[in-house]
């Protein structure tokens, strides 16, 4: 309808645009540019700016966005597996290029020349910043809501003008489209009470994981309603939990998509849901109780779409770790585990999965400042890396901010001068792996920026393939 | 012969208070606390409970976002009587950002209304439309020489300082307190109050040991200087937080400032 509405001109343009994309897309993975997943969406817009709102604005296919502060790429790859297993053809944009050029590029992709999207299912990850720039040319049918967690203050600013603006989108879905929100973030649980989306929440109701106390890192544990310090039966992570304010009563919402047990080891888990399409047992080959949500969350984003959950359990029985997720690389005679850590939750968690494996850890630890990566490291006093500490093997650190990540291990007792520093990635990988024996594990917790240098310089030694051909 | 000595340092506001990894600052008092075999002792105090705070020797009063601002400023008048003769008192205070704002006459947020401070120093700070997003460095006197601090500010709150008060620091890179003067924070006694998060303290190894020792003489009297500690990784990050700050002169780093309040 729109490209009829903008005329013969508007179509060509469009169809420019488009093809433009694609090619710049083949060109840089040929020319294996760093990042390609962005490229084709960034020159289809830099010809038409309308390209993605056009573009989804004529397609049947349905259009579902995902974001939250962590968790996005695992949930979506969730969504795709489980609606391809469910006989849909799915696009989506896969390697967390989730600003509003790689969000086009999912459309760019998925489309025909002349601009048209043959396809049952757009999934769009959507940074929370970029969510203001993409609901409004998207118009999605689903909005899923991962969760909020503190983030790099100086990109996103405060939690709660995030929580705000996400509540205003939440609040003008129509009808009939779908709001998947964690019942168990009393932030995203409250989201809209009137929106006329139908809502349908996913959470943990299982005795057998969380605590009983908030860890450091918790930050919205006051009431939304009132700003009392809410109650918590249980603590998941960080804030999730089973909450109720003893002051004005808000509490957790029932859970339509519920985790009912789970079962965790080191690499995989194993988990009942409760949905409203029947009982659901589910094998993850991903460790730790974050994944645990990412499938909850999937699957209410499935039950959202109406889609056949019988193959479910064999859709998500062979998922591989996304990109830089504790992806296991060999190389050569040793692993690499790879760990991207973006705030204090993501490295509370990886590193409290990382700390379930046996024996002493060589950890090579980078961050840089960069515009993705933030300016502000102080969130890294935020992570309890003083539970590493006595679990150290080796530590080199690296990145353009390998002094503070240094003196960061210095006071969780590490010895200052067992504190190998070398800011350049590929000197400081060669550095960490030669601290390890044959066989043996080298642990990557880095920032965004450092993980992709860190996954290139393995890429030339051919010990993994470039994230586009996974 | 390491002397028994024990620092008493209230935490105050834990929970509400801590946004940008302020409790490094614990961290970094405690471990060279722990590095000289002095012991410490920590207290968390929340809403509700109006311990004497002359009884510690070194209150930390940290930043936050507005919603626990405004849930601490509704509780800290409570706490103000306490709090000022404590102040009165030379206990050691070191106060951040929200903390900081808090211990003035009051702060005019840009939306909404004012909160009143506990009126411990002679200083206001109005929300603006600017927020200043910096690596910051300050130049400081206080401690026997000149020497610099340096840190990331995040506020949009303009605090301007009365007559008599002191500021913490002269400002070398950054925005400080209102982006006009060149004053950076304030001092008066023993309280230190800054915009500077990073968390301050441990990039800062000089001024976490001044804030020690003078919690000590508070309960102690008068003692001989701290033994010197291996600073190397400090004045390593410290270099380096200090080169960035001279580079990015000018430069705001948000990539999107939006109006939130501080
Ligand atoms: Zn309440």
């Amino acid at each position: 309808m729109v490209a009829v509405q903008n005329g013969i001109l508007g179509s060509a343009r469009l169809s420019l645009a488009v093809s433009a994309g694609k090619l710049a897309g083949h060109t840089g993975r040929l020319l294996r540019v760093g990042g390609g997943t962005s490229l084709p969406g960034m020159v289809a817009r830099a010809l038409d700016p309308d390209v993605l709102r056009k573009m989804v604005g004529s397609t049947r296919a349905r259009k579902l966005v995902v974001t939250g502060s962590n968790g996005k790429t695992t949930t979506c790859r969730m969504i795709a597996a489980l609606a391809g297993a469910a006989g849909q053809r799915v696009f989506q944009n896969r390697t967390g290029s989730n600003l509003i050029q790689g969000i086009t590029s999912v459309a760019v992709n998925g489309a025909t020349i002349g601009g048209r999207l043959d396809t049952d299912l757009l999934i769009f990850e959507t940074d929370e910043a970029t969510m203001r720039l993409a609901v409004p040319e998207v118009k999605p049918d689903a909005i899923v809501v991962t969760n909020i967690f503190r983030d790099q203050l100086d990109r996103f600013g405060e939690l709660y003008s995030v929580a705000a603006s996400l509540e205003a989108m939440i609040g003008e879905l129509p009808a009939e489209s779908s709001a998947i929100l964690n019942a168990d973030d009393p932030l995203i649980a409250s989201f809209a009470p009137e929106a006329k989306a139908r809502r349908i929440y996913f959470g943990v109701r299982s005795e057998q994981v969380g605590a009983a106390v908030p860890e450091h890192a918790a930050d919205t544990i006051r009431c939304v309603r009132c700003q009392h310090d809410l109650e918590y039966r249980k603590v998941y992570i960080s804030h999730l939990g089973a909450y109720r304010c003893p002051n004005c009563g808000y509490e957790r919402p029932p859970i339509d998509v519920a985790v009912t047990h789970a079962e965790l080891s080191g690499t995989a888990s194993t988990v009942e849901l409760e949905t409203p399409a029947g009982p659901l047992r589910l094998h993850l080959p991903l460790p730790g109780l974050h994944n645990i949500y990412n499938a909850a969350a999937a699957v209410a984003a499935a039950v959202g779409l109406g889609l056949d959950l019988s193959e479910a359990a064999a859709a998500l029985a062979d998922l591989r770790p996304a990109f830089g997720r504790l992806e296991e690389i060999t190389a050569g005679e040793r692993n690499v585990v790879l760990g991207f850590v973006k705030n204090p939750i993501s490295y509370n968690t990886t590193l409290r999965t990382v700390l379930t494996r046996p024996g002493r850890k060589h950890v090579l630890a980078a961050h840089s400042n960069t515009v993705v990566d933030g300016e502000d490291f102080a969130w890294l006093w935020d992570v309890d890396l003083e539970e590493l500490t006595p679990q150290l093997a080796s530590l080199v650190v690296s990145g353009t901010k390998a002094e503070e990540v240094a003196m960061r291990f210095k006071y969780a007792g590490v010895d200052e001068p067992s504190i190998q520093v070398v800011p350049d990635r590929p000197a400081a990988l060669e550095a960490a792996l030669q601290n390890v024996e044959s066989g043996g594990t080298l642990y990557i917790l880095s920032g965004y920026t450092p993980t992709h240098e860190l996954r290139r310089a393995m890429v030339q030694r051919g010990w993994v393939a470039p994230f586009w051909e996974e | 012969m390491p002397k028994p000595w024990t620092l008493r340092i209230c935490h105050l506001y834990p929970s509400l208070l801590g946004v940008a990894g302020d409790r490094g600052n614990l961290i970094a008092i405690q471990q060279r606390c722990a590095w000289r075999d002095i012991g410490t002792e920590v207290t968390e105090v929340g809403v509700e409970t109006v311990p004497d705070f002359s009884a510690f020797d070194l209150i930390l009063f940290h930043g936050g976002q507005d919603k626990e601002m405004d849930v601490a400023a509704k509780d800290v008048g409570d706490k103000a009587e306490s709090l000022r003769q404590a102040v009165e008192t030379d206990v050691v205070m070191l106060a951040v950002c929200a903390g900081y704002q808090l211990l003035g006459h009051y702060y005019q947020p840009f939306i909404g209304p004012r909160l009143a401070g506990i009126e411990a120093l002679d200083l206001y700070t109005v929300g603006g439309a600017r927020r200043f997003m910096n690596h910051i460095a300050i130049e400081c006197d206080f401690a026997g020489g000149t020497r610099s601090l340096v840190g990331f500010e995040n506020h949009s709150g303009q605090t301007r300082l009365g007559p008599e008060l002191q500021p913490l620091g002269r400002v070398i890179a950054g925005g400080g307190n209102n982006g006009e003067d060149g004053a950076e924070g304030a001092r008066y006694r023993q309280v230190y109050a800054t915009y500077l998060h990073g968390p301050v303290l441990p990039k800062n190894p000089w001024f976490t040991d001044h804030l020690i020792w003078q919690g000590l003489r508070h309960r102690y009297g008068e003692i001989e200087p701290l033994s010197p500690l291996p600073d190397g990784a400090e004045e390593r990050a410290h270099e380096a937080a200090l080169k960035l700050a001279l580079r990015m002169k000018g430069k705001t780093t948000a990539l999107e400032p939006t109006p939130w309040r501080r």
